[in-house]
């Protein structure tokens, strides 16, 4: 029997992309993919521990497993990758990391068709 | 000017003109923030952190003045720098370790704890190391 809720969630996916995406690069050493990506939630965080406050900008990208193509292998997102984005003649450079109790990235979906990668802002400089 | 604050600006001026593996500058706050992208570069960071007295006589009480330094720099998680980090801790305490502050002689410093070494939530969090030494003064008023 076809599964249908599998079905709708491929059709939402290649909505996502068609209409919510734009265009990062993908970076781990000297690999990289650009890809399409949906900002996801952007965050403004800070942490107190060992009593100096460190503030960060967190935010989520949704990529399609499929696209994380690297050296020519598909591959899992890993700490410290940096994902590039480029917006109003500024480079954003964000780091894979964890957050708060979470891993850096999980499954967004239930048919791992979509990655939820955890970043965050580490610098932003002339495009 | 409160003592303590004597003190932590004492320890500042020490750090700032004594020769560590990896050139710092220190600086004193009361309630350091800052943004990741800015820990590209090493912070050596000076707060005041406590005091405690116990009387000597009804004249005299000796004060225990407690400064917080912070050690921190963003990383790429790779372990030569942070095993450099980690030596640079190390001098800094040893550093204090012995003898008095130049610019404040009175106050001696009698304890130097470090624990933990590092804190392991900032380097997996954001891949920052943070070490922070607790310098503890003595001095008699």
């Amino acid at each position: 029997m076809t599964d249908l809720l599998d079905k709708g969630s491929a059709w939402l996916e290649r909505q996502r992309k068609k209409h919510a995406t734009r265009e990062v690069t993908y970076r781990r050493g000297m690999d990289a993919v650009v890809v399409k990506a949906t900002i996801g939630r952007t965050l403004f965080e800070q942490d107190d521990g060992a009593g100096v406050t460190v503030r960060m900008q967190v935010r989520d990208y949704l990529i399609d497993t499929a696209d994380l193509v690297l050296a020519g292998e598909q591959t899992l997102p890993a700490k410290g990758d940096r994902i590039e984005e480029i917006d109003a003649g500024l480079k954003h450079t964000y780091e894979v990391l964890p957050l708060g109790g979470e891993q850096h990235w999980r499954y967004s979906d239930p048919y791992r068709r979509t990655l939820r990668i955890h970043t965050k802002l580490i610098e932003t400089e002339e495009a | 000017m409160a003592t303590i604050i004597q003190i932590a600006d004492a320890v500042v001026a020490q750090l700032n003109s004594a020769t560590f593996s990896q050139p710092i500058t220190a600086t004193r706050h009361y309630a350091p923030s800052y943004k990741l992208p800015d820990m590209k570069t090493l912070h050596v960071t000076v707060v005041p952190r406590g005091i405690s007295s116990t009387s000597l006589d009804r004249n005299r009480d000796m004060f225990s003045y407690e400064i917080d330094v912070a050690v921190q720099k963003k990383t790429d998680g790779d372990q030569a720098t942070l095993d450099a980090l980690m030596t640079l801790v190390e001098e800094i305490a040893d550093h204090f370790r012995v003898g008095t502050l130049a610019s404040f002689p009175n106050a001696r410093c009698m304890d130097v704890k470090n624990s933990p070494v590092f804190s392991p939530e900032h380097l997996d969090e954001f891949r920052q190391f943070t070490s922070v030494l607790t310098l503890t003064f003595s001095l008699v008023r």
